[in-house]
């Protein structure tokens, strides 16, 4: 009865809302086995706003137009209206995604913590960096999250590396990049919960039901991505999505690597969404190997088999054994999945100077580039002419170009440098970079001041040596562009005064200045005597 | 010793150690170079500025456009050009120093010359600051050539050499008046005679309207040189509003990294503001040997100005030799002595076990620096004292000199 009455109540708004926009909602669930027996899992969800373009910036004073949305979530739909985002992407992570093992994510933010990017058009009344602002504090406030610290001190514009996913409506106005990252920010609970709150079914049917907070947030990975995008002829796209890396051998009692929906999300498929209009899920089948999948696939061929939700018999729990397998044991040697692997160290015990070292490698047996991004917030400020670049010990500073460079501001920007490395193959790159650590006055420093500053990552873009001749026998190649490589965050530690002594100092050091002065103008203003200080003398 | 055997003797020593990979260490070190100092900073200056990124929009750079253009341009900084620029700059300011102490001998060369020189060329405040590729000695070069050159009465050459240095350096400005008062006095040892000015005083006037447009041109060279006045703030801003916190032996940093931020902006001004109180006094005072005036005043630069270096003391020490004269009067030079001997043991070692060693806290390195402050303040009072005291001669047997 509930169910019919849902149905119902769906259907009117339907009809009304389809007066205004028609709305289309698709749900998938990606399940990929990983070499190191994890499970990597991507839950996107997807509506689509028929039609519908993003707000013109010029209109940003006048009222706006009414939002009626039936699936479209409006809270979200409020916010990009208000601020004129033309497309955002949002990720909220936790963990250290594994390029080496795990390969590239089905999302490409994975950066640790929060990364919100935005491109929102020129030319409006409000300016960029004032909607940028209202922007990210409606989000803090939507996901829970403190999005509002990324201010100034941690926006840059990295137009390179963050193109824009969709298309940016031919307006007369330009349009600007924003980009923050946070690294310290943890996603929790309370990020999930108003993130499921944004979907149609919330988490009680259909494939967000097997988002369970308690298996979620214990993954090895996990993470949250809002992504909102146009398309031309198609209209503006949302699409949220979750990813996580699960460990069904941390979990399973016999250290065996068989997982079902129940033993990843102590939850099962009890009902498809009503208003999905695909519900599918695909499992990526083991190669060459033996294994048993249950229930029996919509469809399958060699490499995944599919599920579609509504056509499937409910409760669904899909499964996956390998029942030749007594436990697994873990490989002690995987293969790079990656193009290139990048790791990013700080040296040097001082707390005022240290030096960035960065080793990448390119996996590859031909010539590779990488766009190099580093957005360092003025906490750890970089001498340029100190980056170096060095294969087998031999330095090769041409290998590295420059493409632009952003020197920092204390509380006013971050520094930004972009660059372009080549890649011989299979070589690894070492590259330098002497950093100072800047003081801080006692009042900047946050409560924990020991535990340290986190920056952001960098991010590498792999992509195929353009005078490389043989750039074509690599078809994956052309895959590798546009896919974002994070490294891991870094933790730097600052050099702090004693918090305590604020009185102390200030007394001190003024008593030493006003001795000093006293004693000056004592000697330069009292005229010099002879006395007689023996009364025998003359 | 001969001089012309010792001068050359010692540069080439200096040059020696110059060379030797016992600078990479000195490099970074807060006590011989400041932010606003540093070979580094300059370094990353001069590369963004080659690669057209304006250097001052960043933070990291505050050195003077002058530099910026000169090592640019002519003089390329490389591993073999910084140590003989650095050498050559310590000798020019030895050079000088002996010349200022022939001018105030009134004579051509003396049997003291060896000592003044190896007594700037040894000091170890002031060498090694040279050694670490501090700008600093180029200011103290600057500063003792002005000197030297308002000595002989050369006002354009002086006059320009001092605007030069304000250039690199803003708080310099407050040896303007004694130094144009230099210009038109004697530069012989009058300490032990006071009197009022005999020259005319206005006739100052038109020698600092000189200075005046000489800064003019100079900062426009700069403006021209950056193509917006972004250097003004970054540069002579950064000693008004101590922007970079990072510890030195100066009394400033450690003030204002544990000050309250609403009080930031009065102690900045009562700080600047405190250092132009002493101009006028001592100029007064010491109206009958105005380079007496300057050496007290470079020794309240040395304790009180914003981004101090060793290099700062190490020429205020070194100047001492120029006064032979008020040795016997000085009260307390063991005192002194003691003082600096006790802060040039603890600076380092303080510094070491609060950043690197990780051992001490921030306090300990706050300690040693004020006690470097009293070593100067120490240094400066008995100066004072013994440069008035010797005006009253020996006095006899049972008699004091006191003050009412």
């Amino acid at each position: 009865m509930r169910l019919t009455l849902k149905h119902l109540l769906c259907l009117c708004l339907g009809i009304v809302a389809s007066a205004a926009l028609s709305e289309e909602f698709n749900e998938e669930l990606d399940l990929r086995p990983l070499p190191d027996g994890k499970v990597a899992a991507w839950f996107s969800f997807s509506t689509l706003l028929k039609g519908a373009t993003p707000r013109d910036t010029k209109t940003l004073g006048a009222e706006d137009e009414s939002q009626l949305y039936t699936l479209f979530p409006l809270a979200l739909g409020q916010i990009l209206r208000e601020y004129a985002v033309t497309e955002l992407h949002l990720t909220l992570n936790a963990g250290k995604w594994n390029y080496d093992r795990w390969g590239y994510p089905d999302e490409s933010g994975v950066g640790t913590g929060a990364e919100l990017w935005a491109w929102m058009g020129e030319n409006g009344p409000v300016s960029v960096d004032s909607r940028w602002r209202g922007l990210r504090n409606a989000l803090a406030g939507l996901f829970c999250a403190s999005l509002g610290s990324l201010d100034e001190q941690r926006t840059t514009s990295p137009v390179l590396t963050f193109q824009p996913e969709g298309f940016l409506p031919n307006r007369t106005a330009s349009y600007q990049l924003r980009h923050a990252t946070l690294p310290s920010e943890h996603v929790c609970t309370e990020n999930l919960t108003p993130f499921l709150k944004l979907l149609p079914c919330k988490s009680l049917s259909g494939i967000a039901s097997l988002l369970n907070p308690h298996m979620l947030l214990d993954a090895d990975w996990h993470g949250l991505g809002v992504h909102v995008r146009y398309v031309e002829g198609a209209g503006v796209e949302l699409r949220l999505a979750s990813q996580a890396v699960l460990d069904p051998v941390r979990i399973s009692r016999e250290k065996r690597r068989d997982w079902s929906f129940s033993a990843l999300f102590d939850r099962r498929i009890e009902q498809a969404c009503p208003v999905a209009r695909s519900s599918v899920i695909r499992v990526w089948l083991p190669q060459n190997e033996t294994y048993a999948i249950i229930p029996s696939p919509t469809a399958m061929d060699s490499t995944y088999a599919t599920y579609v939700v509504s056509e499937v018999e409910k409760p669904l729990d899909v499964a996956i054994r390998w029942p030749e397998e007594q436990n697994f044991e873990y490989p002690t040697a995987i293969k790079p999945q990656t193009h290139i692997s990048v790791h990013r160290t700080l040296q040097g015990a001082s707390q005022h100077a240290g030096r960035l070292a960065l080793s990448v490698t390119n996996n590859h047996d031909t010539e590779l580039q990488a766009g190099y991004l580093e957005t360092l917030p003025w906490l750890l400020q970089f001498y340029l002419h100190t980056l170096h670049a060095e294969i087998d010990g031999v330095r090769r500073d041409d290998l590295v170009k420059l493409i632009s460079y952003t020197p920092p501001l204390p509380h006013v920007q971050p520094a930004l440098l972009q660059a372009i490395v080549t890649l011989p193959p299979k070589r690894t790159m070492q590259l330098t970079m002497d950093v100072v650590k800047p003081f801080l006055a006692y009042t900047e420093h946050p409560p924990d001041a020991q535990r340290g500053w986190d920056l952001p990552p960098a991010v590498f873009v792999p992509f195929a040596s353009q005078n490389g001749s043989q750039a074509g026998s690599y078809p994956q190649q052309s895959a590798v562009c546009s896919t974002r490589m994070y490294t891991p965050v870094l933790l730097v530690d600052l050099a702090t005064p004693d918090f305590s002594m604020p009185y102390n100092v200030i007394i001190m050091s003024c008593t030493l200045i006003a001795l000093i002065f006293g004693m000056v103008f004592n000697l330069l203003t009292r005229r010099f005597v002879v006395v007689r200080v023996d009364e025998k003398a003359p | 010793m001969d001089f012309t055997v010792t001068f050359p003797a010692l540069v080439a020593g200096r040059l020696v150690l110059a060379f030797t990979p016992l600078t990479q260490y000195l490099r970074d070190d807060h006590l011989l170079s400041s932010p606003l100092t540093s070979y580094a900073r300059l370094q990353e200056g001069v590369y963004l500025f080659k690669h057209g990124i304006d250097p001052y929009s960043g933070s990291t750079f505050r050195h003077s456009p002058l530099l910026l253009s000169l090592f640019s341009t002519i003089a390329p900084l490389n591993e073999i050009t910084a140590p003989l620029l650095w050498t050559a700059s310590d000798a020019l300011a030895a050079w000088s120093l002996v010349h200022i102490w022939r001018a105030r001998q009134n004579s051509t060369s003396t049997s003291r010359d060896s000592l003044i020189v190896a007594l700037y060329l040894l000091n170890p405040y002031t060498f090694l600051p040279s050694l670490g590729l501090s700008t600093s000695s180029f200011e103290n070069a600057l500063c003792l050539l002005s000197l030297m050159l308002a000595c002989r009465k050369q006002a354009s050459a002086a006059i320009l050499t001092f605007a030069i240095l304000v250039q690199l350096s803003l708080s310099s400005i407050l040896l303007l008046l004694p130094l144009l008062l230099l210009l038109i006095s004697n530069p012989t040892s009058q300490l032990a005679s006071p009197h009022f000015l005999k020259a005319d005083v206005w006739r100052i006037l038109p020698l600092a309207g000189r200075f005046a447009a000489y800064s003019l041109l100079l900062s426009g060279a700069a403006t021209l040189v950056c193509g917006n006045f972004s250097w003004l703030g970054n540069t002579w801003g950064a000693s008004l509003t101590l922007p970079d916190l990072t510890p030195n032996p100066g009394l400033w940093w450690y003030f204002f990294t544990e000050m309250f931020d609403h009080f930031r902006a009065f102690f900045l001004m009562v700080f600047s503001v405190h250092l132009l109180i002493y101009v006028v006094p001592f100029c007064i005072k010491f109206q009958h040997d105005s380079l007496y005036a300057c050496f007290l005043l470079l020794g309240v630069l040395s304790i009180f100005k914003a981004y101090p270096t060793l290099s700062d003391p190490g020429l205020f020490l070194s100047m001492l030799s120029l006064f032979p004269e008020t040795f016997p009067y000085l009260h307390h030079p063991i005192v002194t002595a003691l003082l600096h001997l006790h802060a040039a043991l603890l600076l380092p070692l303080f510094h070491y076990l609060w950043l690197t060693q990780g051992t001490g806290n921030a306090n300990f390195f706050y300690a040693s620096t004020l006690v470097f402050g009293m070593a100067n303040g120490s240094a400066l009072l008995d100066s004072i004292w013994a440069g008035m005291r010797l005006a009253l001669g020996e006095v006899q047997e049972g008699y004091e000199v006191m003050q009412e």
